[in-house]
């Protein structure tokens, strides 16, 4: 009635959008989830979420798959592209090869954020960025806050945009690692509000917490970024994944009975063939891949039908796929339809809409494994050295590959605190004859970019562009210095050590089209900590010399000095002087009596 | 150690006792004695005068002065005293000037014989007819924008227009513009020696009518209760004290948040863009002198209800799934759905389309069959109940997939209404311009209100913390709401609302960031007594041979006094 008569105002013009619904004809939703037996009794399960929102409902705040939340973020903070990462645990290369998505979709451990922000000028851009972590740290429960101005860098080469931008938009690329935030539950469950189905249906209902940070090794990702068509329309992606390596044995315990014990001594499998072999030693077998497991008891839970929301049409309805060799039974239920790919190893399975789906592999032995691609580099980080004042870092990169070399970035942010001295850069490398050779770094080093710290205020920044000879081992050290902190700024657990953010590694490879990203651990900092009761016994110790020094003094100027006899004279007037007098003679006396009883 | 040995003794003292057996000091020399006294003397004067003030200096907390008087002053409301004189012009094309004139002081005269509160009261205003009417008729939305011009608001354009064949005056008001139009026979009109027509009458009733919920809320603002007017009924009291507890409190800017929730996977999408401009864009349009608005959307699948809600009950008589009236509170589940508030500054006002399960639909509220409330201060929920379909594979019904801009109508038109009543817009009367300008003296008095109390609020802080600090920006801040007051009571004085609510907008600004002011409350990180612990060994040590000293040469100066006196 009141709304009624609004609709006649004559100056208000209605403006009648041509909207259609072929505008959410971009807009589209698709999820899938590969899992992959890896050795040593591991399985890799990698989640993938991808929606597409068109530019223009993004622009006018009209949210359908990407989480409103996240999106005012962005436009508040004018951030084009996104990259977020919470990651623990290591990937074990050795045995389980290369990483999943060539390590583009996962961070060093804890948490790391990068970002291009649209801004006119370096200070701009980091408030900017300030205003996001500061929000993210919100929306994911994480300390984002803390990515201040000494954990942020702005990376050159280590990082390109992965999104079509606008030539108008002036990006600047800032990033911050927190290494030591423990990623856990309470990131989990906001990162699952912002998926449509929010963990009801489809492939995201196997999250839980227990197992996902129960895992050998995971990685969460958030990317967003904009997409453009070759007719330019555009649309903003968001991609979320989830990659865990579980320990088939570990996830397979039961809920209600959590905590390990030691294998029975008839359950542990032995190697019989080895001479000391007998009741009481036992060589363990390494773990086989033929393990009986299935979703329920890995997960905890089953997969929950599809989210509603996949587009019915060519593959995405596939969302389920499993890499074990064909000749390995798999039994699935009932609704579901399988479908065995060329390759020889991967199966995928069309799922029922709304019935709950399981999936079990009992156990079988096989002769033929998955093949796993050998690692295009392997690097190792590590502190050396000994003492609170000085010490080293060491890099080991090893290139496995025996006929061509690896180029690739070196990136490493290190706390203002850690004073690398860049000069002591030196390199060794060690060929396939095992042979080493001190070779001066600038062989091996073909570009460096240095932007050295400021105390309290940046960290160090260097990247290297390195190159690696085809099968040997390049060693890069420097020498480094710890600084002594105030006495505020350490942390409550200062003798733990301070995390130093892990070196992304970004290899140049033309054969791939997308970079391959490896990221070291990270490592621990001893710094000389001092005894944090210090200030109190100096503030004790100082008041106490003052205090003597004082009163030395000023005894000195204010007293009356006189001879010894002088002094008994003036003495036996005071008060104290009658009172010692009276205590003298009632001794005398005292001993008197004594004597005479002798 | 034997040399050394206090001077308890004053020199006469000694001088006089010989003892017998030990040979005693000579008398002290006046000059060691005046040394002595100058060596202590010196010793206080650093603790005095260099001391003392920097330990006063470095530890004291900054407190800017602040006009305590002038802030208790506002919040008491001995400051200003809010008017609103409302100029009403009066359009008379085709009637003599003479007769006019007399038209508007008998009308005038009646309007204030009847006016029971001061604080409101209407101005006639003679004006040149046509021009003013055209003029009001074509921009008024744009008219509440001159702010700081000299002229008051024109609240209203009374055009008197006379038609043959009418009995007796009829009035028709505009609902787009800010007129009012009365046709009157011819014959009616009152002649200059007559001191009573219906005429006059007939607009002054109009006008009371027009304007007696906007004084009455006004005087409810003021005063806390409608008490003070006998027109007011006890049901428009009410409703008026409803509708203030319901309102948003005043920004510059809201953020209007519009979310499909439904439990299960379907509707995943709606036509919202075209229902914003179809429904919500007109209003906001309207609004837009008032306040600016931002709009953001969202679709949310399932969204359950929480574990504690009470869950909706069949009712087999009508075939319906009911809520109780009691449940609603819990109805949106804040834990789960993603309802946080847009980011940057300004209020977010929240409307939930809520689309049930199939299972349970269709969905009402229980005692009334109504299917939408309001949750006041925060937003709407409208349940759409959309007509279910039976041709899924699954068997059983399910909703549709899409929602047209058609089945959103009903949602949406319950939104701009409720959006209407959230903003603290009166009911009447029934022209929108006439509502909104309304709505600008009704918050432009709350501003005025509310900002004065701050002040008297932050004057009674700082008189009863007498240890937090008061930085300068604090004071800046108060000297700024208290002119910004000032002028906000005399642009009311002078009619000028929207000018008024400009004023009372900055200073409810500034009170607030002087109130909240971050630094104000601080905490002692050191508590005194821990600082003293740490302290005291150096000050043990040190202050009691200074005591002493002091003491002794006090005893000395008082002995020589009395010796002095004595002989």
């Amino acid at each position: 009635m009141t709304v009624l008569s609004l609709f006649s105002l004559p100056l208000v013009t209605l403006i009648l959008s041509l909207w259609s619904s072929s505008a959410f004809a971009s807009s589209d939703y698709h999820e899938h989830l590969l899992l992959h037996p890896l050795p040593q009794s591991s399985l890799l399960a990698s989640f993938n979420f991808r929606s597409n929102t068109s530019k223009q409902s993004f622009d006018q705040q009209h949210f359908r798959y990407l989480p409103r939340a996240l999106g005012q973020i962005l436009q508040h903070a004018h951030t084009k592209e996104l990259h977020l990462r919470f990651t623990t645990g290591r990937w074990d290369a050795e045995s389980w090869g290369p990483r999943p998505w060539n390590g583009s979709k996962e961070g060093g451990t804890g948490v790391e954020l990068w970002a291009w922000i649209d801004a006119r000028g370096d200070e701009e851009a980091f408030a900017k960025w300030i205003t996001l972590t500061q929000s993210l740290s919100g929306l994911f429960c994480a300390s984002l806050n803390f990515v201040d101005s000494t954990r942020t860098t702005r990376p050159v080469v280590s990082f390109e945009p992965a999104g079509d931008h606008s030539a108008a938009d002036q990006l600047h690329l800032l990033h911050g690692t927190l290494p030591g935030e423990v990623v856990c539950t309470e990131n989990l469950t906001p990162f699952l509000k912002l998926l449509p189905c929010k963990g009801k249906a489809g492939i995201s209902s196997l999250f839980d917490g227990h197992k996902l940070f129960d895992a050998a090794w995971q990685s969460m990702s958030v990317d967003i970024r904009p997409v453009c068509s070759a007719d330019g329309e555009c649309v903003v992606q968001i991609e979320q994944t989830v990659d865990m390596v579980l320990d088939i044995d570990r996830s397979k315990r039961s809920r209600s009975n959590p905590i390990p014990r030691p294998v029975p001594n008839e359950q542990l499998v032995c190697d019989t063939s080895k001479p000391y072999n007998s009741d009481d030693t036992c060589y363990p077998l390494e773990k086989t891949n033929d393990k009986a497991w299935s979703l329920t008891e890995i997960f905890g839970r089953s997969l929950n039908g599809v989210c509603p929301l996949t587009d019915f049409d060519g593959s995405s309805d596939q969302s389920v796929c499993l890499r074990v060799p064909h000749e390995r039974g798999v039994f699935i239920s009932e609704e579901a339809d399988e479908i065995k790919k060329d390759d020889g190893f991967t199966r995928c399975f069309k799922l029922a809409p709304s019935a709950p789906f399981d999936l079990s592999i009992p156990q079988q032995p096989v002769n033929t494994e998955v093949p796993l691609d050998e690692p295009v580099l392997h690097a190792e980080r590590t502190i050396v050295g000994h003492g609170q004042e000085r010490g080293g870092m060491r890099i080991i990169f090893g290139n496995p590959c025996n006929t061509s070399a690896v180029d690739f970035i070196y990136f490493e942010s290190l706390p203002w605190f850690l004073r690398p001295y860049i000069h002591t850069l030196h390199a060794t490398i060690t060929g396939h004859d095992g042979v080493l050779r001190e070779v001066p770094a600038s062989e091996i080093v073909k570009e460096t970019y240095y932007r050295p710290a400021i105390d309290r205020e940046r960290g160090t920044q260097l990247e290297l562009a390195l190159s690696v000879p085809a099968a040997s081992t390049v060693t890069l050290t420097y020498d480094f210095e710890k600084a002594i902190l105030r006495y505020t700024e350490y942390p409550p657990d200062a003798n733990r050590g301070f995390n130093v953010a892990p070196a992304v590694i970004r290899i140049l490879d033309t054969a791939h089209n997308a970079p391959i990203y490896i990221r070291s651990t990270s490592l621990l900092l001893q710094l000389p900590t001092p005894d944090f009761s210090m200030p109190y016994n100096v503030i004790i110790l100082t008041s106490t010399v003052i205090a003597l020094a004082f009163g030395t003094i000023f005894n000195i100027l204010v007293r009356r000095i006189v001879t010894l006899d002088e002094a008994a004279a003036l003495g036996a007037q005071t008060l104290k002087g009658r009172v010692l007098g009276k205590f003298v003679a009632l001794r005398d006396r005292l001993r008197g009596k004594d004597t005479k009883v002798e | 150690m034997a040399t050394k040995i206090g001077d308890q003794e004053s020199p006469q003292a000694s001088a006089s006792h010989q003892p017998s057996v030990k040979r005693a000091p000579p008398p002290e020399t006046p000059a060691a004695i005046q040394t002595r006294f100058r060596v202590i003397a010196a010793f206080w004067a650093v603790i005095i005068f260099l001391g003392f003030p920097i330990w006063w200096k470095t530890t004291s907390i900054y407190r800017a002065s602040l006009p305590i008087e002038e802030m208790v002053d506002w919040a008491d409301g001995k400051a200003c005293r809010p008017v609103f004189p409302l100029e009403i012009h009066l359009a008379t094309p085709s009637m003599q000037s003479l007769e006019a004139q007399h038209l508007l002081r008998t009308t005038q005269h009646a309007l204030d014989d009847l006016n029971e509160f001061a604080a409101h009261h209407l101005r006639l205003k003679l004006s040149n007819g046509s021009t003013t009417a055209t003029h009001n008729g074509e921009d008024s939305p744009e008219s509440f924008k001159y702010l700081a011009e000299e002229t008051a608001d024109t609240a209203l354009t009374v055009r008197l227009l006379p038609q043959e064949g009418l009995v007796g005056p009829r009035s028709e008001l505009q609902t787009a513009t800010t007129q009012l139009d009365i046709f009157y026979p011819p014959n009616q009109v009152p002649v200059p020696s007559s001191s009573n027509s219906p005429l006059s009458a007939f607009i002054t009733a109009e006008l009371q009518r027009l304007y007696s919920e906007e004084k009455a809320t006004i005087a409810y603002i003021l005063s806390g209760n409608t008490a003070g007017l006998d027109s007011t009924s006890p049901q428009l009291a009410e409703e008026i004290d409803r509708r203030l507890r319901r309102s948003i409190k005043y920004a510059e800017t809201y953020h209007l948040s519009f979310s499909l929730f439904t439990p299960g996977s379907e509707p995943s999408s709606w036509d919202i863009e075209a229902a914003v401009n179809e429904y919500v864009s007109p209003l906001l349009q309207a609004l837009s002198p008032i306040s600016n608005f931002t709009i953001d959307t969202q679709v949310q699948l399932y969204a359950n209800f929480a574990p504690t809600a009470p869950k909706p009950e069949y009712d087999e008589s009508e075939a319906v799934w009911t809520l109780k009236k009691e449940g609603l509170s819990a109805f949106v589940n804040a834990a789960e759905w993603p309802l946080n508030p847009s980011i940057g500054s300004g209020p977010t006002i929240n409307f939930i389309l809520y689309i049930p399960d199939p299972s349970q639909s269709p969905l009402f509220v229980k005692e009334n069959r109504a299917s939408s409330w309001m949750v006041p201060q925060w937003g709407g929920v409208f349940i759409l109940n959309p007509p279910l379909s039976h041709t899924d594979k699954q068997g059983g019904p399910s909703n549709p997939t899409h929602l047209s801009q058609d089945s959103l109508g009903p949602a949406f038109m319950t939104f701009s209404h409720q959006l209407l009543t959230l903003l603290g817009t009166p009911s009447t009367p029934t022209s929108l311009p006439l509502r909104l300008q309304t709505s600008i003296r009704i918050r432009a008095a709350s501003l005025l209100l509310s900002a004065s109390s701050t002040m008297g609020s932050l004057a009674r802080l700082t008189k009863s913390l007498p240890s937090i600090p008061i930085p300068a920006t604090v004071a800046t801040s108060v000297s700024t709401t208290l002119s910004h007051l000032s002028s906000s009571c005399a642009h009311l004085r002078e009619g000028r609302f929207s000018a008024a609510l400009a004023s009372a907008r900055v200073a409810e600004t500034e009170a607030e960031r002087s109130f909240f002011e971050k630094s104000m409350v601080g905490q002692v990180y050191f508590p005194d007594e821990h600082k003293v612990a740490v302290y005291l060994p150096l000050l043990g040590p040190i202050g009691v041979p200074l005591v002493v000293g002091l003491l002794k040469e006090l005893k000395r100066i008082a002995g020589r006094r009395k010796a002095k006196g004595a002989p």
